[in-house]
Formats: structure tokens, C-alpha cells, sequence
């Protein structure tokens, strides 16, 4: 048998994985960084009065959230399954593109650091497609690509809204590959392969034509989102798990929870038009961004914290509270997009931000409670 | 590589490429104690994929096992190497042991991949609880 090359290659745990796990703490505290100032960029935007003086943040809130949060966890995420030190650069150049935002330097310089981290990405899942030649490898190697090709379109100059689409290509093709390979665990129903190789083509036909021809317009992209949607409802391991108990059910709950979010931001992309329609631009981006991303990051928390922070999160049932706030201040985010009220909308922002705050209470409360356990 | 590498674990239903081999690579020459064998194996059920809420043992991911009054050596895989747990597994399976073991000194857990996990390697059990 060939021995990976992951930790744990016959070696006792030892001080170089010690120092790995205290190494990463900092790139997360950058990708916390770029959620905290994305976050008060967002409720800036919303018309929310901050303590601290935030318009440049609002500018930059959709990068720090997309790029620098989520970008750095998927990226620190992807190393520690790589095992391999320079697979850390992806999630430090996301992480440090966000700093400089932050710092108000040029904005060529950060985009410049996106591009490399995506690109560092792109080749650390090539190196896995290589390991493991697989559909599933194939779709991660594919979600980094699209990753890659909006931060080109930034960097080229086009408007933010073109690589938009390819952003959401990035982190729902990054969710639905490892989805796919966990649902080889179920019994396969037909028509598995078939239908998600339909929806990614949908899907990714879709982003190519808004960020091509459509300005980042949401439209195109709507079938292909509310497909997999149909498709992860269908076939997710999450179907069979939500029968059990304790943290497993915990995830399959937030799990089917996000795939409904995900077919709703299908139809309110599809609903937006191809047009301008602030409102329900709002509502299609943040059902994608918050309802499915932001729940698998929910979900997958108790379980990937200790994997890269060698820490204990028991689970408690307490869990359900920040989901449910998430889904029902989205839910009140929606409705008001859908009324265009503003007022409103900002309230349930302010929601959205309190969901994230009580989730990172509570990990860290779980955290504690598993330190002195 | 042609695209029929790609697919076929989807649509061909799994078919393995080889079966584990039951002694992991760079064991001593030392025959295995079966009874201390499953005193291992029992302690590896005890590690969870909390995803799936099935044991490591039933998920058909303990590959090897070799006991011996002096020394364990275990190989296990995970069901793909994408997976970033691999680090978390070998420490818990590793912890389990040495719970089960509490005198033994040498406990060495490797990942490993080959052969390439299968869905055909679960268990009876494991194949139940996931509607096969």
C-alpha cells in the first residue's frame, strides 16, 4: 500500500503538527478579519449607522466576504487536505489581499494577491485531481478555475458585478463536488451522474453568459443554481443522515436547510431578469451567499474547527439557535428586497450580522467547554 | 487520462481495484495476535465520521491491522483524499488505540491510499443504515 502524504504517515503526533495547527490560527484570524469589515461594509451599505467611520468598507464588502473570508477557509481548508506547505500560500494571499483592501492601498494590489491565491488554488486541486482522478476532483479543480477567472475579469477592469458569477460558481461547485463525493455512499439512485453533470453544464453555461454577455447580471446563472439545488435534494447523503441524532442530524438539517436556500436563489436570480433590479439582486446573492454558504460553513464548523485547530467542539443542541436566526432573518432580508423596503432590509441585515456573531459565541463557548472537558 | 476515468466510479457501480491486503505495509515480521487484533479493531469502532454517524470500521476505512504484544500498526484511508480530516482520523484511531492499549508504546496509524476506497467495502451494517 502507498502511504499518503497527509499528517500521520506512521509518525507519532509530534511538534511539527503541533506548530502546523498553531500556524494556521492566524490565517483564520485573517479570514475573521475580512467577515468582521465585510460585515460592517454590508450593514453600511444597508444604511446601518456604525461606531466606526465605514464607506471605503462598502465598496469593498462583497470581495472581503467572498474572497477573503470564505476564500481563506476554503483555501486553509484545501492545505490542511493537501499536507503540503505551499498549499498555505492560497489562503495567506486571500487572506493579506484583504489587509491591503483594508489599508486603502490601490486596489490593483489586492486583486493581484486574489488572482495568485485563486491561481495557487487552482494548481493545489489539480494536484489532488492528479491523486485522485475522480468527477468529484474534477468539479473542485473546476470551482477553483471559476474562482480564478473572476478575479482575471477584476483585475482586467471589468466592473465587480462581471466576476460575481463566477464567484458563486467558486463556492457552490466547491460545496456540490464534496457533496458528490459523499453521496457515493448511498445507494446510487439513477440518474445520479447524469443529472449533476446537467446542472454543472447549466450552471456553468449560465455564468459564462452573465459575465460574458449580461454585465454579471444574475438571470443565466438562475437554472443552473436552482438545478443543483433539485439535484443536492435528491441525492445529498444529508437525506439518509437527518435521521440520526446528536451533531449528524445537526448538519443534515442545516445541510437540506441550505439546498432550499440555493433553489430559491435560483428563482429569484431567474425572477431579477436580466435587467436592473437592485432589490432582488440583493435577495438572489445573499440566498447563495448566506442561505447555502454561509450554512455549510454553520454546519461544518463543529466538525472542521478541530481539524484545523486540534480542538474539541461538543455538540449541543443550543447549535439549532444561530441557524435558525441565519434562515430567519434571510428569510425577513428576502421578503423586504421583495417589498423594496428598505427600513426593513437593514433591520433584517442587522439579523444576519447577530446570527454570525451568536454562531461564533457559541464555537467558542463549545470550544471552551471542550478545553475543560 | 480519458473522461471514462472520471466516471466510471459513479456510473459503473464501484468497482473496486483491488481488495485491502489485511497487513499494512512495513509490519515486522511478528505474526499478528488475532485477540489483540480485535481488541484494536473494536477500539477503532469507536471513531466516528460525524458527518455519516458511522464508526471508521463499518465505513470500511481500517485497512490493515497488525497487533502484537509489543507494537500495533494500523492502516486506514478515508473515503477520498480531498478530504481534509485525514490528520483528525489518524489522531483519534491513534488515541483509541492507546485508550484500548494503555501499556502498549509503539502505536503507529497510517494513512493510506491504495486501494482507492470503494462504497463495497462498508458493512453490512454501515450499508443498511445508508439504504443499500
Amino acid at each position: 500500500m502507498r502511504a499518503g502524504n497527509l499528517a500521520g504517515d506512521g509518525v507519532s503526533p509530534s511538534a511539527d503538527l503541533r506548530s502546523r495547527r498553531l500556524a494556521r490560527a492566524p490565517i483564520l484570524a485573517l479570514a475573521i478579519a475580512g467577515m468582521v469589515t465585510g460585515i460592517a461594509g454590508g450593514l453600511a451599505r444597508l444604511g446601518v449607522e456604525l461606531p466606526v467611520q465605514a464607506a471605503d468598507l462598502t465598496l469593498h464588502h462583497g470581495p472581503l466576504m467572498v474572497s477573503t473570508l470564505f476564500g481563506t477557509v476554503i483555501g486553509l481548508e484545501r492545505a490542511v487536505a493537501l499536507g503540503r506547505g505551499w498549499g498555505y500560500l492560497a489562503p495567506v494571499l486571500s487572506g493579506a489581499a484583504g489587509l491591503l483592501l483594508l489599508g486603502g492601498m490601490p486596489v490593483v494590489l489586492p486583486v493581484v494577491l486574489f488572482v495568485a491565491a485563486s491561481a495557487v488554488l487552482l494548481v493545489n486541486a489539480l494536484a489532488m485531481l492528479r491523486l485522485s482522478p475522480a468527477l468529484h476532483s474534477a468539479v473542485l479543480a473546476g470551482s477553483c478555475a471559476c474562482w480564478l477567472a473572476g478575479n482575471l475579469l477584476w483585475l482586467a477592469g471589468f466592473p465587480l458585478g462581471a466576476a460575481v458569477p463566477w464567484w458563486i460558481g467558486f463556492l457552490v461547485l466547491v460545496i456540490t463536488g464534496e457533496r458528490l463525493e459523499l453521496s457515493r455512499l448511498l445507494k446510487p439512485l439513477p440518474g445520479r451522474t447524469p443529472l449533476f453533470l446537467a446542472a454543472g453544464t447549466l450552471l456553468l453555461g449560465g455564468i459564462a453568459l452573465s459575465a460574458l454577455l449580461y454585465d454579471g447580471a444574475l438571470a443565466p446563472v438562475g437554472p443552473g443554481l436552482l438545478a443543483m439545488a433539485v439535484w443536492l435534494g435528491s441525492f445529498d447523503v444529508a437525506r439518509r443522515t437527518v435521521r440520526q441524532s446528536g451533531l449528524t442530524r445537526y448538519v443534515a438539517v442545516c445541510l437540506l436547510g441550505g439546498y432550499a436556500w440555493l433553489g430559491v436563489a435560483g428563482m429569484l436570480a431567474m425572477w431579477g431578469g436580466a435587467g436592473d433590479a437592485p432589490f432582488l439582486r440583493d435577495a438572489a446573492l445573499h440566498a447563495v451567499f448566506l442561505g447555502f454558504v454561509l450554512t455549510m460553513v454553520f454546519a461544518h464548523a463543529p466538525i472542521i474547527l478541530p481539524a484545523l485547530l486540534k480542538v474539541t467542539v461538543p455538540y449541543s443542541p443550543v447549535f439549532y439557535a444561530h441557524i435558525a436566526m441565519l434562515h430567519a432573518s434571510l428569510l425577513l432580508r428576502i421578503l423586504a428586497d421583495v417589498l423594496q423596503w428598505t427600513e426593513m432590509r437593514a433591520c433584517a441585515g442587522l439579523g444576519n450580522a447577530v446570527a454570525i456573531v451568536v454562531f461564533a459565541a457559541l464555537m467558542l463557548t463549545a470550544v471552551r467547554s471542550g478545553q475543560a472537558a | 487520462m480519458n473522461w471514462k476515468r472520471y466516471l466510471s466510479p459513479w456510473t459503473k457501480g464501484e468497482a473496486p481495484g483491488r481488495e485491502p491486503q489485511g497487513r499494512p505495509d512495513g509490519a515486522d515480521a511478528t505474526p499478528s495476535d488475532p485477540e489483540r487484533g480485535e481488541v484494536v479493531r473494536e477500539a477503532l469502532r469507536t471513531v466516528n465520521d460525524p458527518e455519516v454517524g458511522l464508526n471508521i470500521v463499518d465505513l470500511g476505512l481500517v485497512y490493515a491491522i497488525h497487533a502484537t504484544a509489543e507494537a500495533v500498526q494500523a492502516d486506514i484511508t478515508l473515503t477520498t483524499p480531498t478530504c481534509p480530516l485525514g490528520e483528525t482520523v489518524v489522531e483519534n484511531a491513534r488515541a483509541a488505540i492507546a485508550q484500548a492499549l494503555p501499556d502498549l508504546a509503539d502505536v503507529t496509524v497510517r494513512l493510506v491510499w491504495e486501494p482507492r476506497w470503494t462504497p463495497s467495502m462498508m458493512s453490512d451494517h454501515a450499508r443498511g443504515q445508508l439504504g443499500w
